[in-house]
This record gives structure tokens, sequence and C-alpha cells, in this order.
């Protein structure tokens, strides 16, 4: 039985990493910090308890503590629909708008905790921890379609830990994390027609990886230090993903047929173009405090920081085709996040969850443009779960409210404000 | 004690003047003076479509909402008639000599227009220039009423945009001869015409915004063809014996980094100027004539020419806590970087570019519009004004009205700039005749026979 029930979590853990559905980003940058339900209801600030196999990823000592074989298998819902752009002058001016095209996205999560020995344990994650998806409506008039019309990463990571319990109260573990990735990027391109100086769309732009992985790892402890107060740190290393892809360039038409045949000689129409770019995952640490107030009243703090200044450009090279290599300036900054999170006991087997957060975007504004427009965001969120005797059920409810983030120094040239809202329902299951 | 508090005060009070001192700008009665580029001379002449978006238009235009600025306006096709883009590849711009050009739209104005820039004109043209034999605009502009400071004066203005000092050294480069005090004028008598335009039109008070002179040395006209020898079949250097391309000869012998060689050579290079021994097809190639390339040592002393008289520009500005507005910064940004909108890119490039025009000197549209941006940056940052900057889309995404014309005997194939155009656009930058046209050596040569332009119909009224 055991057995079997080991084979059926782990054939869980395989779905899970195959559905890799991206999201928009909700943690600052392009990181998802939303990897397990429990946690997200209490606003992320779980580096300090860390006591469900979601624990693998927010502070991988507390599986030092795990007793008994557990699975948890769950999924974030994420609800995108409230994303508009409004211009400004230069360009593209007072009165230019664009959406976000609406749809639900699904992450899945996967965590299985199995001790080892009286001391040792092993844990198995799989979550996608990084993630983005831009997609703006109407892409054929869509104002930022030289920048962007659709840009999607996603990833997935495949961790194994060890935990250990050095004493009774102080639990550390490390692992190995194997993060898969691949994006898409779409846009259009254009060119100054001679003839008239009128600026026409020439091409559309179609930049595609294949699913390329990196290597990094992760360490944490958790310390128990007494009955009321326990703390956590906790760090995952960078990871460099190189990818490899294609890029197609199709024509469009112009109206002009002299000048279409002029810039169809001069450009690689209709070849699939080998590229290669390279982009580091930032490291991450977070330190945690939680105080339990009483027996039935736990509260947490705690601070992140994502060593986002690793991602200061993305390079793009088409070895055959040299004329298309670009290096495209980011120059994001490390940045922090702030968490608090209360959960309160109804009962030995139930649980509300309160919680919120800051989170500093690591966007320049001269970076922010149609392909990510990061922004700082508060978060709120509400949680519930409930135990029964083999199974547990977490629910989650948490409300981003991005910062209206006003562009008037762009990298791109286009200049506006953007305003965001996400709603994100989370639902795990425990075994 | 008194006496101290007493001290304090007077110097509280100057220090609260001198907050309050840079009010926001009024530009109520706004006046522009200056050449070509305040003109909005584009394609080889001027027409209504370009000059309603000329850089002072859309200055006034963004800070009042009024779009009642006077000018010079003239129809389609424009004063000359605008040149054509025939063919890319070869280049063919039609000059469209001897059709029919535009008409003045605006001759009965009973006052001064709002922009006085006259094409062609100097600082010392400006404070001296009533009227031209050689160049019909400028009595387009001035009407026979007094020079363009006289009549900007009159109009009592509160604003005031100078940009002025482009044609002082404009002709040393595209001439490829530089003439002290001829072809680049001296800081001697460039200062004290700037000086009197700056105190007239400051004198009752008017803001002032003054343009600083760019490189002209950066220009298309310039910088486009390389000093290589080129197969005119791939387009692609020919290389030497050592792997480096070849390259053209010049009046001193083999072209060096930092030579030009100027788009006025496209005639002598059909002819085989500039070709090297071995390379020759005949006996012995001329080399490049001195009107042809532009030297290393000759572009030095224009750049250092046009930072004297920028420091002149800037120099007043200060006294008079006018806005600056470097366009000299500008235009060295544009030439590295270009200019990059909405994820669309412009650069100085010649035809393909979008900043310059036909005749790569002058800006398009979208250059104007840019150069307006500039301007409204500069008056808020001094001034404190709150102007919204011009919205950049309609300058991308509406191209020119098509100028064809019928083509005639004037078009001239597989030349990037025909000898007609080259003496078109001498006479738009009122270079001195005897430089106009190819031929010569270091020395000034004989005066070449200037083509007079057509003349407009009907008579215009205005020329006495």
């Amino acid at each position: 039985m055991k057995t079997n029930r080991l084979r059926s979590i782990g054939a869980v853990a395989i779905l899970a990493a195959l559905a890799v559905a991206a999201e928009p980003a909700r943690a600052a940058g392009f990181a998802i910090f939303e990897q397990g339900t429990k946690a997200m209801g209490l606003g992320g600030a779980f580096t300090a308890q860390a006591d469900d196999p979601a624990g693998l990823y927010h502070n991988v000592g507390g599986l030092a503590f795990q007793r008994g074989t557990r699975a948890e298998l769950g999924t974030t819902f994420v609800f995108l629909g409230d994303s508009k752009f409004s211009g400004a002058a230069p360009f593209p001016g007072a009165g230019a708008t664009g959406d976000q095209t609406n749809s639900v996205k699904a992450l899945l999560h996967a965590y299985v905790a199995q001790p080892i020995s009286p001391k040792w344990s092993f844990g198995l994650a799989v979550n996608n921890p990084f993630g983005l998806a831009t997609e703006w409506d109407d892409p054929d008039t869509w104002s930022g379609r030289f920048i962007s019309e659709f840009a999607e990463l996603r990833s997935f990571d495949i961790a194994g830990n060890f935990g250990v319990l050095a004493t009774e109260d102080l639990g550390i573990g490390f692992g190995v994390i194997w993060r898969g990735s691949d994006v898409v990027l779409k846009r259009r391109s254009a060119a100054v027609n001679p003839f008239n100086f009128q600026v026409v769309e020439v091409a559309k732009v179609r930049l595609e990886s294949d699913v390329d992985w990196g290597l990094g790892w992760n360490v944490g402890i958790l310390h128990k230090a007494c009955k009321w107060f326990q703390w956590g740190l906790s760090y995952r290393s960078k990871i460099a993903v190189d990818y490899s892809g294609t890029a197609r360039l199709e024509q469009v038409a112009t109206g002009d047929p002299v000048f279409d045949a002029i810039v169809a000689a001069t450009q690689p129409f209709g070849q699939d173009i080998p590229i290669e770019t390279r982009i580091e995952f930032p490291a991450t640490a977070s330190l945690g405090a939680a105080f339990t107030l009483r027996e039935d009243l736990v509260l947490e703090t705690d601070v992140n920081w994502a060593g986002w200044n690793s991602f200061d450009e993305l390079a793009i090279t088409a070895p055959t085709e040299p004329g298309l290599n670009a290096t495209i300036p980011e120059n994001w900054r490390s940045v922090m996040s702030y968490r608090a999170g209360l959960r309160y006991d109804l009962s030995k087997t139930s649980q509300l969850r309160f919680g919120a957060y800051y989170d500093e975007t690591p966007q320049p504004t001269a970076s922010t443009s149609p392909l990510l427009p990061d922004a700082s965001r508060w978060g709120y969120s509400f949680g519930y779960g409930h135990r029964w005797t083999r199974v547990s059920l977490d629910l989650a409810v948490l409300y981003v409210d991005f910062l209206k983030r006003t562009v008037t120094d762009s990298r791109d040239g286009f200049y506006g404000s953007y305003e965001n809202a996400t709603w994100l329902f989370g639902a795990t299951l425990g075994f | 004690m008194i006496r101290t508090t007493r001290s304090i005060v007077p110097a509280l009070v100057l220090a609260l003047s001198a907050a309050t001192a840079q009010a926001a700008a009024d530009l109520t009665r706004y006046v522009a003076v200056g050449d070509t580029l305040t003109a909005a001379y584009t394609n080889g002449g001027l027409v209504d479509v370009v000059q309603e978006n000329s850089f002072p238009a859309l200055l006034h235009r963004q800070a009042t909402g009024s779009t009642t600025f006077e000018q010079p306006l003239v129809s389609a096709p424009g004063i000359p008639h605008l040149w054509t883009l025939d063919s890319l590849v070869p280049v063919v711009i039609n000059t469209h000599d001897g059709e029919a050009t535009g008409a003045p739209q605006n001759l009965a104005l009973p006052r001064p227009y709002d922009n006085l820039a006259v094409p062609g004109a100097k600082a010392h043209d400006v404070v001296a220039t009533t009227s031209s034999p050689s160049n019909p605009l400028v009595g387009l502009v001035l009407r026979g009423l007094g020079t363009q400071l006289a009549q900007a004066a009159s109009l009592d203005p509160t604003f005031a945009t100078i940009w002025i000092g482009n044609n002082d050294v404009l002709p040393a480069a595209v001439s490829g001869v530089v003439i002290d005090g001829v072809t680049l004028t001296t800081k001697a008598v460039f200062e004290p015409d700037f000086r009197t335009i700056v105190d007239t039109l400051s004198a009752n008070g008017a803001r002032l915004a003054v343009g600083t002179i760019p490189d002209v040395t950066l220009i298309p006209y310039v910088t486009t063809l390389p000093r290589f020898v080129v197969n005119p079949q791939t387009g692609e250097p020919i290389l030497g014996q050592d792997g480096t391309p070849v390259p053209l000869v010049g009046p001193d012998g083999p072209l060096e980094s930092g030579d030009f060689v100027l788009l006025s050579a496209s005639t002598h290079l059909k002819q085989g100027y500039g070709l090297p021994q071995g390379i020759c097809p005949i006996a012995a190639c001329p080399p490049l004539t001195n009107g042809d390339v532009l030297s290393a040592g000759e572009v030095a002393a224009i750049r250092a020419r046009t930072s004297e008289l920028n420091g002149v520009i800037t120099g007043l500005a200060a006294a008079g806590s006018f806005a600056v507005v470097d366009l000299n910064r500008t235009m060295a940004d544009v030439a590295a970087h270009g200019i990059t909108l909405g994820g669309v890119d412009f650069d100085a490039g010649f035809l393909t570019g979008g900043i310059f025009g036909y005749d790569g000197v002058h800006l398009t549209p979208f250059g104007y519009a840019t150069v307006a941006n500039e301007f409204i940056a500069a008056i808020n940052r001094t001034f404190g004004n709150a102007i919204p900057l011009v919205d950049m889309t309609p300058f991308m995404f509406e191209g020119l009205p098509d100028f064809g014309g019928a083509p005639d005997g004037t078009v001239t194939a597989n030349f990037r700039m025909s000898p007609e155009a080259v003496s078109a656009l001498f006479r738009a930058i009122d270079v001195p005749t005897d430089l106009a046209g190819s031929g010569g050596t270091q020395r000034p040569r004989k005066p070449a026979r200037v083509r007079k332009l057509p003349p407009t119909k009907p008579t215009a009224p205005w020329r006495r």
C-alpha cells in the first residue's frame, strides 16, 4: 500500500512537471512566490514555519522536521484581465490605450517528503517559481506591437532535497534544483519608407526557444528556539539557463510593391534562424521569525531578498545572421519584499490564515515596457485549512494590487502608465 | 542686533525674488527667428503641409492650444518644387527643375509673420538682410518689410526662439572648402550680430530660448558615402592585398580615417574620379577634388568653429537666464544612438533613417517635431512651464503627400545627388556661388554658372 501510494504520488509529480502553464509574474520581476496554498494564505510568510511539504520551496530546513510520508498536490488559478496601459507623449500619445488579454492560468505544484532515517528525510519538489505571460489585445493595432505583442516565459523546477535534524530543535536542509524553461516572444517590425518617410510595418517576428535546463542549489535552516519563537533562513542560488531556439520573420505587405521588394531582398524572411540567449534567474534569500502568541495563534514576519542585479541585460545572438544580434539593457536591481502572516487554529483540525506583503519591483522605469510592465505591489490574502485523518485541504485567495507605473524615461521610447490588479485562488490536497 | 535683522530681511527678499524670477514663459506673442531649420525647409523647398508643423508652430500649439500662428505658407508642390525619390535602387532623386512650383498662401498678412525664419540666413542676415537677388525665399518671408530682427521686434513679443548660426558653418561642410570668413563665419562677426539679436528681442522683457549649432559634419550629406572603393555590383568595399578596403584618392592622396566623401561627389565618382591606380580602367583617374572631400583637418576646423560660436550662444543665454536648447548635443546623440520610439528606430542615415530629407542636410517632419520637443523640454526645465510634449505618432505613421510632378529631362539616374540638386541645395543655404558645383583645387575656383529658380506664378506682388 505504501509503495502504491508513493507511485501514485510520483505520477502526480510528473504530471505537474508537464503542466507548466505560464502566468504573469505575481512576485516582483518574473518570480512567482505562490508555491503552496497554506503559505499563500499566510502572505508567503512561511520561512520560519515550513511545516508542510510546500516548505521544500520556502525553507528546505523544515524538511528535517517532517514525520511520516507526506505529499501535496495543488494548483493556483490566476485570473488575468485587469491590466491596462494609457499612453503619453511623445509616443504613443495621450489617448492611446492597451489592454492585456483576459485569461485564467493554472499553476501546479507537487511535493513529497519522506523520512529515510530518524534524523534524515528526503524531499522532492516540482513547482514553477518563475514565469511571465503578457499578451496585448488587438495586436494589429496595439501601439506597443513593435516592442512586444506576446511574451511568455515558462519554467519548472525539479528539486531533490535532504533534511537533517542537527539537534532536536535545529533542522538543516539542502538540495539540488534542476530548472527547465522556455521562452516565446512575438512582436512586429517596422521601417521608414523613404518614398514618403512613413513608418510602416514590414514584418512579424517570432522568437521561440526549446526547453533548456539549468542547475542550482538551495539550503535552509529552521530553528525552533523555544516554545513561542522559531526562525528560519533559506537561500536558493541563481540559476543560468542557456536557451537555444529559432527566430522567424514573416513579411507584411506595406501596399508599396517597390518598397516591399526592397525589404524582401534585405531580410531573411520565411527562414528558421537559429538564436541563442541566456537568462540568469536570481538568487533568493528569506529570513523569517514566527511568534506563538497563543497556543492557537501564530504570527510570522518574513523579509525576502531577490538578487535581480544578475539580470543586467538580455543578449540575443543569431550565429548565422549576425545582423539580428541584439543586446537589450535591463539593469534590474536587487530588491526586498516584506511579509506578515497570521494563523489562527479554529480547532485541532481547522485553521484560518491571513496575510499581507509588499514586494518591490526590481525593474527600473527605463526598462518597463509592454514585454513585462512590472511594478511594486501589495498583496492581501486569506486562507483556510482542514485536516482529516489521512487527507488535508488548503484553500486560499490572494489579491495583488500593483502600484501604478508611469514611464517617463523609456529605453524603448514608449511612454505612459500601466495599471494592474490580479486575483489568485489556490487549492492544495495533502496526503 | 536690529542691524543684523535688517540685513537678513533684504537677503531673504532677494532669495525669494531669485526663486520667483524664472516665472513661466508667456508664449502669447511668440516670434521665431532663424533659418531653413526654423522655416521647416525639407526636401529642397517650403510647403505648407510641412510648414504647419514647423517646430515654432508645434511649440506655439502645444503651449497655447491655438493653431493660429502666422507663417509664409506655400502651397504644394512647394517653392522650390519639393524633391521626390523616384527610385531607391538605384537612388534617383528628382529635383523637378523647371516644373511649376507652389504659390505663397499668406502674402496678404498685414503684419510680420510669427515665424520669420528665412532659408539660408546667417546671424548677420537676421540683423541686416532685407532682400536677396539670388534667394527668392528671402522675399517670400520678409516681403520688403524690414529685416527678420526688425520685424520680430515690431511684434513686441513676450517670447522668442532664436536658432541661428547653422549657415555660419554649414557652407564649409557642404562645399568641402573651409575658408575662414567665407564658408566659416568668424566669431568676431558672429558675436556682435547674435548679441544684437538677443538684446533686441529681450529688450521688453521677452523670454528667449536659443538653440545651439549642431555639428554639421554629422549630417548624411557628409557621412553617407564611404571613403573606400565600392564594387558597384555588390555594394561591398573592394579589398586590397592586405585585406583592408582600398581607399579612394582625394586631392591630397589616399583618403584616411576621418576624411569624408560628400554626397555632391556622386557625379565625379560616377566618372571614375578617385579610383587608385590598378583599379582605374584608364591610365590615370583624376583624384577627387577638394570640393568632393571633407578632410579630417577641415572637419576639425568646422567643429572648432562650431564650438566657438556655441560658446557665444550659451554665454549670452546664461547672462540673460534664457533657455538653452542644446541641439549640438542632440545631434551628437542622434548620430551615435539614433532615436527609438515605440520600438521603431530612427537614425541619421540617408533616405532610410527618417530624420533627414533627400538633400542630406535638412530635416523631415519627424525631425522637426523632435526639435520642437527639445525646445519644449528646455523651456519647461528653465522657466517652469508645463508645456506638453508633441505627440510623435502622426509624424511617424502619416507620410508626406506625393509631390511627384512630371518626370522630365532633369531626372538623372544612377547618381546619389545630381549637379542640379547640389546647386539647388547651395542656393538654399547660401553657399558662395564660386564654390557651387564641382571641380577646382584648394583655391577658390572660377564662379560656376548658377541656374536661377523659375519665377513663381503669379508674379509675387510683394516683390519691389
